[in-house]
């Protein structure tokens, strides 16, 4: 017993190490890998000293889900998705896409809570 | 800073593109009138054809003996109406803005493009401030407003260039190439920059009578 | 050229037209006149123009005044504007009788109307106009230059420039119809002939002391077998300083009359000698001013006139001219008539050779003599003569190809060229096309 629980422990604190080591890693730029030659660099984002400055607990706040007919899905994220599975590069119907989507996800909420940056140059640093 | 970048990209954005377009259509309607009640005569002398005809030779580089007379002046000129227009029409930064806001998108010039048109457009106002203060028929006929307009129309180039390279911290060179801009559409209709409006007008003017009394060339 | 300068300011002071009339003024007088011209007489173009212009300089290079100075910016085209229109709007009219008698001098004697900057200037302001506006102002103050207003007031009075009197009108017609005779006994000068095909109208200076110009007239109506008439009334006058002087009413009279003698005639077009002033004012602005977009009566300059004859073949050519001639464009007839190519036929249909002067056709340099600014008389001689340097120039140029003989098709070029070419020494015989055709047509045989 004693000795299935020390491999059990062992077991589990290996894959919680791996799994912090390979999917917990904080991230520093927005992936913009889905642009077809962007004209900026990606714009600078630290997603846990961000989240902790701002206070958010809610994954679905910026990771949101919408229906079929565009209806937010509460309670639901996405946060295990791109943002380009979903947006595309040009708008569709009320979709934005994706560089509009990014915009309105950061900035648009900087401007709403009057917090962060909010030009051009304060996000995609060179 | 948030107040005030949401003020100068909202209301008073808003209230530039407004006394802009209002401006000029206020001078154009003021100028209609007082064709009407002091010379009518002119409306029977302004022909399409004609008025056309001047405006296309003028609007061409090199298309008139005045052009050809000075190819350093001409090209800068052109060059400089040319970016001065082109850019901030088709600059990916300002699409970004007006998508965001009402949803239109159009062709954008590259980045690293519109940057050297912007230079070009910045170096273009040296050049003529240099030739204001250095060529004697020209300084003759200067004063400070001639300066202050040739300003207007730079700062907001000035500013964008400093902005987009980075030159400064945080949103205020942003929010000033914001006010720039503003600043000079908002006074362009009240400023001898409402050239871009009537130099329209007494070009076809002269055309017309150039080419329907006169019948002798004007270019 | 500083030199020239300081005899042209000199004999300026001769001027009593300026002299006495700036003695006059009142500062409540000045700026009533001129904020009643500025504001009640200008309209849509004098605000656009104002408006438009950005002070790029572009004009100056047109200016012959300028380009002659050594490139001096108050002789430049905008240069002319910043020292008389620009303080007049800014002071409101509150400006001193020091700056109206400079005004006077610009617009009267630095200025010949002659269009040529509104073709380098990309907007087409009308700077002549503007200066013609600075003239009206100048009117109104009293302060128009002595022989200018002379001239003026000749047309009030007599309804010509040069107060030929009604008998004097008429001997002197049929005193060139009797030297005609001379040559062609069955020649008259038909006066009052009512529904003639053609009215021929003069400027006054022909019968005051040029009438070997309308016995060639005569002569070449005459063997071209024209139906043609000419007034015995006032009215025979097609030239008009008041038009230069900024006397609007005036020069409306004047106009009118002209005019109004055609249709009594019941002629079916005027056609006039070679003078460019004369065409400007019944073709552009006498009949403005009366309110007809185009002359009432088809005006043929003499330019347009000898075209058809030599076109038609009713004048005929015995020998052609054979001293190489250049050509002188005047600018009323060909920037304000576009009259350059039929010039340059009749050129080539009566002489051996034309040598051009550059450049040439509508962006010809002007004379300095037109839009009044040789009526303003001798206080000025030395300045109209600095200030076209670049005509001798142009003169010369064309004499060093060849030419021997000078064209100018315009009675203000004419004595204007005349005085450059003695000045600068050039040594060019200068003639009209009149001249020209009479001395080398077929005329009828003397029997």
């Amino acid at each position: 017993m004693n000795r299935m629980l020390f491999w059990g422990m062992t077991i589990l604190s290996i894959a919680v190490a791996v799994c912090t080591a390979f999917g917990q890693e904080d991230m520093e730029l927005v992936d913009n890998g889905a642009f077809d030659r962007p004209q900026r660099p990606p714009a600078i984002f630290e997603h846990d000293a961000h989240n902790e400055m701002a206070g958010l607990d809610d994954c679905a706040e910026c990771h949101h889900l919408y229906d079929e007919s565009g209806q937010k899905l509460e309670g639901e994220s996405s946060e295990d998705q791109m943002c380009a599975d979903c947006h595309e590069l040009k708008d569709v119907g009320s979709k934005p896409g994706l560089r509009k989507a990014f915009h309105n996800n950061c900035k648009g909420c900087h401007v709403a809570q009057e917090k962060g940056p909010i030009a051009c140059a304060q996000c995609h640093v060179r | 800073m948030h107040a005030l970048y949401q003020f100068v990209a909202g209301p008073l954005a808003w209230a530039a593109f407004i006394v802009f377009l209002g401006g000029l259509l206020y001078r154009l309607i003021r100028l209609l009138i007082l064709v009407r009640n002091r010379e009518p005569f002119i409306s029977s002398y302004m022909s399409w054809r004609y008025g056309l005809r001047s405006i296309v030779h003028w609007l061409t580089p090199f298309g008139t003996v005045r052009w050809r007379t000075m190819p350093v002046l001409t090209v800068v000129t052109f060059v400089f109406h040319l970016f001065l227009l082109i850019t901030p029409i088709f600059l990916l930064s300002h699409i970004v803005l007006w998508d965001e806001a009402w949803g239109l998108t159009w062709w954008a010039l590259p980045d690293v493009l519109a940057d050297i048109m912007c230079a070009i457009v910045i170096a273009c106002c040296v050049f003529f401030a240099v030739r204001r203060s250095t060529q004697p028929e020209v300084r003759f006929v200067t004063d400070s407003s001639d300066y202050l307009i040739l300003l207007l129309t730079a700062a907001p180039f000035l500013t964008g260039f400093v902005a987009y390279h980075q030159w400064t911290e945080g949103a205020w060179m942003t929010i000033l190439h914001m006010f720039s801009g503003e600043l000079m559409l908002a006074l362009l209709p009240f400023t001898r920059l409402g050239h871009m409006l009537l130099g329209w007008l007494t070009r076809a003017y002269m055309g017309s009578e150039f080419g329907g009394v006169r019948h002798a060339r004007d270019w | 050229m500083a030199e020239t300068d300081k005899d042209s300011t000199k004999s300026e002071e001769l001027d009593e037209g300026i002299e006495v009339g700036v003695r006059r003024l009142t500062p409540e007088r000045i700026q009533t006149v001129i904020n009643s011209v500025l504001g009640a007489e200008t309209g849509a173009r004098f605000k656009a123009y104002i408006q438009t212009c950005i002070h790029c300089g572009l004009c100056s290079d047109a200016c012959h005044f300028y380009l002659s100075n050594d490139k001096d910016p108050r002789f430049s085209p905008v240069g002319k504007v910043k020292q008389t229109i620009w303080p007049m709007i800014q002071a409101k009219g509150r400006v001193d009788a020091a700056f109206i008698r400079r005004a006077a001098q610009i617009a009267h004697t630095e200025c010949n109307l002659c269009k040529r900057c509104v073709q380098y200037c990309p907007f087409g302001i009308d700077i002549a106009y503007m200066m013609s506006m600075v003239r009206r102002i100048i009117h109104k103050l009293g302060v128009t230059p002595l022989y200018l207003q002379d001239t003026a007031h000749s047309h009030a009075a007599t309804m010509n420039q040069m107060w030929v009197k009604g008998d004097e009108w008429i001997d002197t017609l049929q005193w060139q119809e009797d030297e005609a005779r001379e040559e062609i006994p069955e020649l008259r000068i038909p006066l009052e002939k009512e529904g003639a095909d053609i009215m021929y109208s003069v400027i006054a200076p022909e019968p005051k002391f040029q009438a070997q110009l309308i016995y060639q007239a005569a002569v070449i109506m005459h063997t071209a077998g024209v139906n043609w008439t000419m007034p015995a009334s006032m009215g025979w006058d097609n030239s008009d300083m008041a038009m230069f002087s900024g006397d609007n009413e005036i020069m409306g009279r004047v106009k009118r009359a002209h005019f109004e003698t055609a249709a009594r005639l019941k002629v079916k077009k005027i056609v006039m000698g070679e003078c460019g002033h004369a065409f400007r004012s019944v073709y552009d602005m006498g009949n403005r001013w009366l309110g007809w977009a185009m002359p009432p009566i088809p005006i043929v300059h003499a330019i347009e006139f000898y075209h058809d004859l030599l076109k038609s073949g009713r004048i005929r050519i015995a020998r052609k001219y054979d001293k190489p001639v250049t050509l002188h464009d005047p600018c009323n007839v060909v920037r304000g008539g576009g009259l350059h190519e039929m010039a340059r036929y009749v050129v080539s249909q009566i002489c051996e050779q034309l040598v051009e002067m550059h450049p040439n056709r509508e962006h010809n340099y002007c004379c300095a003599a037109g839009g009044g600014v040789i009526n303003c008389g001798p206080p000025y001689k030395n300045k109209r003569m600095a200030g076209n340097r670049v005509k001798a120039e142009q003169l010369f140029d064309a004499k060093s190809r060849g030419a021997e003989t000078l064209i100018a098709p315009c009675h203000n070029c004419h004595s204007g060229l005349h005085d450059i070419v003695h000045h600068y020494e050039i040594g060019l015989d200068i003639k009209f096309f009149g001249d020209i055709i009479y001395e080398c047509m077929e005329k009828p045989e003397n029997p």
